[in-house]
């Protein structure tokens, strides 16, 4: 059937980038090469760690503005 | 790993797309920015290690989604949708 997925399908690295690092890790460990959905999951999840990367640090920012801003 | 700059995956124009999609009235320094780029680096080459390491723990010749999913869950606790079969899920 037809795959339903929450997440677009744009990725923050180029899927070709993607898939060269890793065909190039994959050899390291003299495993045969994966399908492409394991370079498409990784995409996404450097994603999620980043963004929620960026959330934090524009948490922690306002805060020492605030801060700043009190004192 | 601790390649150079020019090994980076992610370029920083779309880092900065990313940053503006998440809060728009942020702004990183340059420095920041590098190290992120960084992170991100180092994200994708662990994710990966982890992911051969447990399919060579599996006795598989290749990696599959599943080994991925068990390093970001186990490691991250992330979970992202759409990818296998979400069936299998609680």
């Amino acid at each position: 059937g037809t795959q339903i997925r929450s997440c677009k399908d744009e990725y923050l690295v180029p899927t070709s980038v993607m898939q060269a690092r890793v065909k190039a890790i994959i050899a390291r460990h003299n495993l045969d090469e994966p399908t492409g959905e394991v370079a498409a999951l990784i995409s996404h999840a450097v994603q999620e760690r980043l963004k929620n990367l960026i959330e934090k640090l524009a948490v922690i920012a306002q805060h020492r503005i605030d801060h700043f801003i009190k004192s | 790993g601790a390649g150079d700059q020019s090994s980076q995956l992610l370029s920083r124009p779309r880092l900065q797309e990313l940053v503006r999609e998440v809060d728009p009235t942020v702004q990183l320094d340059e420095e920041v920015e590098e190290m992120l780029l960084q992170l991100a680096d180092d994200f994708i080459d662990t994710t990966l290690n982890s992911a051969c390491a447990l399919a060579k723990h599996r006795h598989a010749p290749n990696v599959e989604l599943r080994d991925v999913q068990l390093h970001l869950e186990r490691q991250w606790n992330m979970w992202i949708p759409g990818f296998g079969n979400d069936e299998l899920r609680p």
